[in-house]
């Protein structure tokens, strides 16, 4: 647990989005997804998740819609827009870019 | 698709914040409830897996502000929510909303009602079209400062070559006639002067150049709605009625929009006329070719004021130099002619005493307000520290304040105006129903409101509410949460002083204008003890308008019953008297004539110190003999007896004696045959005492007469007037003497009525500005005061402690409020122009002084004396068992 890293700011918005790319999502589970699929390396401050969706909805990225949850709860669901696809091609082509200039200076020195 | 959806979001966000505000609290909800399932399957309890999830996630009230703000439409929801806490805040306590909203608002009425004024004469354009292109052309004022007008040659000059203007029209304006009974006032202008400013008439037509050239037919005019209203009561069917004035009916052919005033700032003339008419009407212009022209053109669109100054300049060097004798004629000016005042600065002058007098009463009732909030500070205090607390940023709790005082302002600004109408009708119908009827029928209007007094009225109310307001909220806000929760007034929340300052800055006001009320009272009281040296409880005045009516006139007021005397006087008796040189044959004294007929003094009961009055027959103005005053004798033959003496008469030189009209004075030698006392006439308007009676009668054309008359003066002016309008409807003006002395009490009465309502109205307020924060002072210290009476204080001495805080505040307000009351006395007798006022007010009248200073002191002791008892009557016991 103790090697767990808060998720860097601005990146965020990337792994949710990158999230709900596949299927549609309620909050607490795209915390969970995350948190799983980087096999508990990264920890999303959950007080942080739920401003950033609503940003990202009032951006027109993703959007929300009520649904029944897998204990048949109602929850709220956010999926991609069309234009948050668009967003998240040039946020992960970004995001590779700069990982690999960060890797090489990192290798270099 | 994205916008759109933007757009559906923000306005879904705006437009159903509760179903938002549900859906956030369910989603977060369902976070918490699901985590906490994560943490129960884990083999937690229920509780603590509650506990846990929730400690894990936050604050929850704060993850929804963040959820909010960044929805972007924070800043409407804490709008909103400001709004509905500030008004739940009004409904807690009542009255201090209402007292902050209703003194503001009074304060400010006053103060608006003086800016509806200033903003008819600065800022109200006429309705003409395009109106910042006219301009009038005037010359400059010379050294007597005298305007030379223009003459009809020149202006027809001036508009055959020159070219700086579209088009250009003449005028004069304000020339008097009486109809029957009402005084009615016209323009008459050339026949363009309607097609110059393009304003067309309301009903029927305005004036064409045909109406004013040598073929028109007949006389025609058309009346401003003023006009219309004042002389038709606004009759639909006016344009087949006419106007008769001097003996000419003019046929009214339209009536003018109600918003047009002829580019004049207050109201407009009655009617417009076209120039050719004016010699009909007035009877000074004897033909129009010599009559003074007001020039008014349209500059051409691109053409400059300086350029076209300097092409009318150029044109004005190249004209023939009429005036006789020759001088140098000032040279030209442009003036924007707009409808607004055209010395800007005197109509700043005129309303200066009304901006000052009404904002001292918003002074003062806003130093209530602020008194009223350093009070509420402590609760304040303590609310704004919970808030604190609870995690409002300061910002927030900032900006909480300042929609509560923006709400506030707002609230001030609308009852503010109401306040500001009420009193500007209750101005005007004052002076209209006060005014001697002899003043005439001057009917004045409520001045109309439109935007700029709106704009001033909020930005006041914001500007005032946010001075004495917002700061001491402001202060509240700078405190630490945890002790001010606990009640422990962390800053110091009684700030003395500051309480202090506000009480002597209220009572320095209320002492300025009460001093001002009772300067104008003791004024008014003495005025109405003047001798004016002459009998006017009886005399009535009878100025005769037209000449061909004279015989007429003289005949049927002899005839009157109610008349006992007719005597004539040329001028009339308060008429400008014109001065010549008088010498004897060792001394020169600057004198003024008068000419009367052999009644004058024993109808006016001017006594006879030596020798005698005119004889019956002495009625020629040739004749030789003169009577003088006792100033006329003592500076002409100070050691001897004027009677018998010789007077030789010199015309004084001032070039305005030659244009009156009237007996002509020419040099020559009279024998004096009596002296009689002198007239100093009336504080307001005094006569000369050195004064030289010449001999008349009332067949002299000019003259005017006096009448004594038996019974109620009133009464006999009445039918005085009614025999006068029987010969002819539009002739004679008809005054009472009394009126005349009456006008001058009257404008002191004015000022006393004004000074004294405003100064009550100020002491009321500082009143109960000092009896509030007697009584919270009390209140706060009441445990102290309970010590001091367990200890043995008697009630005097506690009496005296409460009585002795106001002591110091009141006292150096009535010093500094009588120093500056006699300060501004002092700049006033200094200003040239303001110096006469200072024979007819008393600006420096001690008793005065005393009176008021009374007045302030006896109302602070009573407002003080009431919490001073209260304190006196606290039970010990009680105030120390409590808390």
């Amino acid at each position: 647990m103790s090697d767990q890293t808060d998720v860097l700011q601005g990146t965020l918005d990337l792994l949710i989005m990158r999230t709900i790319a596949l299927e549609p999502m309620h909050g607490w589970a795209i915390a969970q997804r995350i948190q799983q699929i980087s096999n508990d390396l990264l920890r999303v401050q959950q007080g942080s998740l739920y401003p950033a969706l609503h940003r990202l909805e009032h951006q027109g990225w993703i959007m929300a819609d009520w649904g029944a949850s897998e204990n048949n709860r109602r929850a709220r669901f956010y999926s991609l827009t069309k234009a948050g696809r668009k967003q998240l091609a040039a946020e992960v082509s970004k995001w590779d870019r700069l990982s690999a200039g960060v890797n090489l200076v990192l290798k270099r020195t | 698709m994205r916008l759109w959806h933007m757009l559906r979001s923000r306005l879904r966000s705006l437009f159903s914040r509760d179903r938002r505000e549900s859906d956030l609290q369910e989603e977060l909800h369902f976070h918490l409830e699901r985590e906490a399932d994560r943490l129960a399957a884990r083999g937690m309890s229920r509780d603590a897996a509650r506990l846990q999830a929730r400690r894990m996630f936050g604050g929850v009230d704060a993850i929804k502000d963040e959820c909010r703000d960044a929805r972007g439409t924070a800043f409407v929801d804490d709008a909103i929510r400001d709004i509905v806490y500030a008004l739940r805040g009004f409904r807690r306590a009542p009255l201090v909303a209402f007292m902050v909203v209703s003194t503001v608002a009074l304060g400010l009425g006053l103060v608006a009602a003086a800016f509806t004024l200033l903003n008819v004469f600065l800022f109200r354009v006429d309705r003409v079209p395009n109106v910042h292109e006219m301009f009038a052309v005037e010359r400059a004022r010379n050294a007597d400062g005298d305007r030379e007008h223009f003459t009809r040659v020149q202006f027809d000059a001036l508009r055959r070559e020159t070219s700086v203007f579209t088009d250009s029209f003449a005028q004069v304006r304000d020339i008097d006639s009486n109809v029957d009974g009402h005084r009615v006032s016209g323009a008459f202008v050339t026949g363009n002067a309607f097609q110059v400013l393009g304003v067309p008439a309301a009903m029927g037509r305005a004036l064409t150049p045909a109406d004013d050239g040598p073929l028109a037919e007949r006389a025609v005019m058309v009346l401003s709605d003023r006009g219309w209203d004042r002389l038709f009561a606004r009759d639909p069917a006016v344009l087949s009625r006419s106007l008769l004035i001097n003996r000419t009916a003019f046929e009214i052919v339209g009536v003018m929009p109600g918003g047009f005033r002829g580019l004049t700032p207050v109201t407009p003339d009655d009617y417009w006329a076209p120039l050719s008419l004016l010699g009909q009407v007035s009877p000074s212009a004897d033909g129009t070719e010599s009559v003074g022209l007001d020039i008014i053109g349209r500059l051409k669109p691109g053409v400059s004021p300086q350029a076209a100054l300097t092409a009318l300049a150029a044109w004005d060097a190249g004209q023939p130099n009429v005036s006789s004798p020759p001088r140098a004629a000032s040279p030209i000016t442009l003036v924007p002619k707009r409808g607004t005042a055209e010395q800007p600065l005197e109509a700043v002058a005129v309303t200066a005493p009304l901006f000052f007098a009404f904002g001292l009463i918003l002074l003062i009732g806003c130093a209530n307000v602020a008194n009223l909030l350093l009070a509420r500070g402590v609760a304040r205090q303590r609310e704004i520290g919970i808030r604190l607390s609870l995690g409002a940023s300061r910002r927030r709790v900032v900006r909480q304040l300042l929609t509560e005082n923006l709400l506030l302002a707002l609230a001030a600004a609308a009852a503010g105006f109401a306040i500001s109408r009420v009193v500007l009708s209750t101005i005007v119908n004052g002076l209209t129903a006060s005014l001697p009827p002899d003043i005439g029928d001057i009917r004045l209007l409520v001045p109309d409101a439109d935007w700029r007094v709106l704009l001033f009225l909020v930005t006041g109310a914001v500007a005032s509410t946010i001075a004495f307001a917002l700061v001491p909220a402001l202060q509240a806000t700078r405190i630490e949460p945890l002790r001010t929760i606990r009640g422990e007034v962390v800053r110091d929340a009684r700030p003395g002083r500051a309480r202090n300052v506000l009480i002597g800055l209220q009572v320095c006001a209320s002492a300025l204008l009460l001093i001002s009320a009772a300067v104008f009272l003791r004024s008014a009281l003495t005025a109405t003890e003047d001798d004016p040296g002459m009998r006017i409880s009886d005399t009535v005045i009878v100025r005769i308008t037209s000449e061909p009516a004279r015989a007429a006139i003289v005949e049927s007021l002899a005839a009157e019953s109610s008349v006992a005397a007719v005597a004539a006087s040329w001028p009339n008796i308060a008429g400008e008297l014109r001065p010549a040189v008088a010498k004897s044959y060792d001394r020169t004294a600057a004198v003024a004539c008068r000419f009367v007929s052999p009644e004058y003094f024993k109808v006016l009961d001017i006594g006879l110190v030596r020798g005698r009055t005119f004889a019956a027959d002495e009625r020629s103005p040739t004749l030789p003999v003169a009577v003088v005053s006792e100033a006329t004798a003592h500076a002409l033959w100070p050691n001897g007896d004027a009677v018998g003496q010789v007077v030789r008469f010199d015309r004084d030189q001032t070039p305005d004696t030659t244009k009156a009209n009237g007996p002509q004075l020419e040099s020559r030698t009279l024998t004096v045959v009596g002296v009689v006392r002198d007239v100093p006439g009336f504080r307001l308007a005094p006569f000369p005492t050195a004064v030289v009676y010449e001999p008349t009668s009332s067949q002299m054309a000019g003259t005017s007469l006096v009448a004594r008359v038996h019974g109620d003066p009133e009464l006999a002016r009445q039918a005085i007037s009614n025999r006068l309008t029987a010969i002819d409807p539009n002739l004679g003006e008809v005054e009472s003497l009394r009126w005349v002395s009456k006008m001058q009490t009257y404008f002191l009465q004015l000022g006393f009525w004004f000074t004294v309502v405003l100064g009550g109205l100020a002491l009321a307020l500082t009143v109960s500005g000092l009896f509030g924060v007697l009584s919270y002072l009390v209140e706060q210290r009441r445990r102290e005061i309970g010590i001091r009476i367990a200890l043995g204080a008697t009630r005097p001495h506690v009496m005296r402690l409460v009585v002795s805080q106001s002591i110091g505040p009141v006292s150096a307000g009535l010093l500094i409020g009588g120093g500056s009351a006699a300060g501004l006395a002092a700049v006033l007798l200094a200003t040239p122009g303001a110096a006469p006022i200072g024979e007819v007010v008393h600006v420096l009248d001690p008793l005065a002084y005393a009176m008021s200073a009374l007045v302030i002191i006896a109302a602070s002791m009573a407002a003080a004396l009431i919490p001073a008892a209260r304190a006196a009557r606290l039970d010990p016991t009680q105030t120390l068992r409590q808390d």
